[in-house]
């Protein structure tokens, strides 16, 4: 019986391996094609390994001004976004969980049902309203359409749902307001449910390809994906360096994620699951 | 829930709430209703527009290329997710049976692909099926096979698509399945032990029927997420070859980008609309039901 045990677990451990490594496979072969020289990305025959580490690919992307801009820009960027994602859903969040107030179920039918509008069924028409806006190639442009999301406060207004009433009790005696209450009480409870919309915010930012380059048209503003899409079609010969910038794109991400992530991982047991 | 004499606070709500708001009447609600006028109109940037009722509904509904693009979609969405969730439900049930430590650094690396950008994986997966250096060609000359041009064969470039999708959507998918194996009770599992159960029978008759919500969510939400994929093809292949990988919303963009028909390419995106909206109306009903009774 423990033998069979013992041998049960090994097979489970085996497969474990084999998905962990099929999962990060592409990742790892990018970042070491980045090592390589850009005739030997895709050398006949197939080589996992350079013949000759070579780090001038990652030092030349890193040089390269519009990469750093991209990079700079988008990080940038996607930190205000997320931000301001987390400020404006959670203060709506709040008032639909807490408070009491006139044409509330109105209110909350208008939010609730823009999350069934598709981002494509809107796409031209968001971006003639910009355009009526002055905002095609301004900052603006890239970090406020976003930002509301009814889908973020719902999230939010679950967990808030479950903060106990006893809670603000103590606050309400001492004469605090309800925005005294949201701040001191509410605010300081929600670091776990806003990293998680936190990081799916700077992640829908930082991975966004086609409304940047709808929208924006100037080098200076360039977001990252836009760069490596145009970087591809234009210097495709340059491999070495696309696969280093790839690796490098998806860095500040993996970096987060990885200081983030036991947040993320219990995050999904709260997304209303169960 | 609230008594009769509870205080308003109509003033603070009222401030509170004015930014998503006024950020959503600007960015979602006003294009909408603008998406909506326009698809009935023969409307371009150019010309002045004209009044053509339902035309351009039914010029889409006529449009063998629309209707192929859905016919795309489809296809996709039966290889990318029932294969994701096999794989994810199989792999659930193997991290779950491993020790702490090394679960905890599975679930972590399963988890890095989910987000990585459809960018950055197109990327990826363009060298992968390289004809002449890249690594799919490579694994079929082990077995004899002659190389194939994957992204350009008619038969498996729609597949080789739904490779990536299927790498960059596995490592969620495992995990709220994972949450799920977790919350059911081991005890059923004691007294199915006594009762001298096996691995399998265990499975079909404990563990496949009391995950049976969140297969269901995530059937519906795989569902609407692989039908409104086209960064993927965007990147990969155009939607080529001869639009075997044009995706409905791919074919939207398309016609975004090249038309002066805009019209059209909006009544198409509205059917979707209402096809993909019902379909997370109801699973947002669902979730909100279960909840709501801690509300």
């Amino acid at each position: 019986m423990q033998a069979k045990l013992t041998f049960q677990k090994s097979v489970l451990t085996a497969i474990a391996a084999v998905f962990t490594l099929l999962a990060l496979f592409p990742l790892a072969w990018v970042m070491i094609a980045g090592f390589k020289e850009k005739t030997e990305v895709l050398s006949t025959p197939f080589r996992f390994f350079p013949k000759q580490w070579l780090v001038t690919n990652y030092m030349d992307i890193l040089k390269d001004a519009a990469f750093q801009k991209a990079m700079l820009t988008t990080f940038g960027g996607a930190i205000l976004f997320a931000v301001l994602s987390i400020l404006v859903n959670a203060s709506a969040a709040y008032v639909f969980a807490r408070l009491e107030f006139r044409f509330k179920a109105i209110m909350w039918l208008y939010v609730i049902i823009t999350m069934f509008i598709p981002g494509m069924a809107i796409l031209l028409t968001s971006f003639i309203v910009v355009n009526k806006l002055h905002m095609l190639d301004t900052f603006a442009v890239l970090v406020l359409p976003g930002v509301a999301s009814a889908g973020a406060m719902f999230f939010i207004r679950q967990f808030y749902l479950n903060i106990p009433l006893a809670l603000e009790e103590a606050a309400l005696i001492d004469g605090a307001g309800k925005i005294r209450i949201f701040t001191s009480v509410f605010l300081p409870m929600s670091y776990p449910v806003f990293v998680i919309i936190g990081i799916g915010s700077y992640l829908g930012y930082w991975n966004s390809f086609v409304w940047p380059t709808m929208t924006i048209t100037n080098p200076d503003l360039y977001q990252i994906m836009q760069y490596l899409a145009t970087f591809r079609s234009e210097r495709s010969t340059e491999m070495g360096m696309l696969m280093a910038g790839s690796t490098l794109s998806a860095l500040p991400t993996i970096v987060l994620f990885l200081i983030f992530q036991k947040y993320i991982i219990s995050g999904i047991k709260i997304s209303g699951l169960k | 829930m609230f008594k009769k004499n509870y205080r308003q606070d109509n003033g603070v709500a009222y401030l509170l709430l004015a930014p998503i708001v006024i950020l959503l009447t600007i960015f979602v609600v006003i294009p909408f209703f603008y998406s909506l006028k326009v698809s009935f109109y023969n409307w371009s940037f150019y010309q002045p527009s004209v009044f053509v009722g339902f035309d351009n509904f039914k010029f889409v509904l006529e449009d063998d290329l629309f209707l192929n693009s859905v016919w795309v979609g489809i296809k996709f969405t039966l290889m990318v997710v029932p294969a994701s969730m096999v794989v994810s439900f199989l792999f659930a049930n193997v991290i779950k049976g491993m020790r702490r430590g090394s679960a905890s650094f599975v679930k972590t690396s399963i988890y890095i692909p989910t987000i990585i950008s459809g960018i950055v994986a197109s990327v990826i997966f363009v060298f992968i099926y390289d004809y002449m250096g890249g690594l799919a060609n490579y694994v079929l000359g082990w077995f004899g096979s002659e190389p194939r041009a994957w992204l350009a064969d008619v038969k498996t470039a729609l597949p080789s698509i739904a490779v990536p999708a299927i790498w960059l959507g596995f490592g969620l998918t495992t995990l709220i399945m994972l949450a799920g194996l977790h919350d059911i009770p081991e005890s059923y599992y004691e007294a199915a032990d006594l009762e001298g159960a096996g691995p399998w029978q265990k499975m079909l008759y404990i563990t496949v029927p009391l995950m049976k919500n969140i297969v269901l969510y995530l059937t519906v939400t795989g569902f609407t997420g692989a039908i409104s994929q086209y960064e993927l093809s965007l990147v990969m292949t155009g939607g080529g070859p001869l639009d075997t990988t044009t995706t409905p919303n791919l074919y939207i963009l398309n016609h975004f980008r090249n038309d002066v028909m805009v019209g059209n390419s909006i009544a198409a995106s509205l059917l979707l609309f209402v096809v993909l909206g019902s379909i997370s109306a109801i699973i947002f009903k669902v979730l909100n039901s279960e909840k709501a009774i801690d509300g």
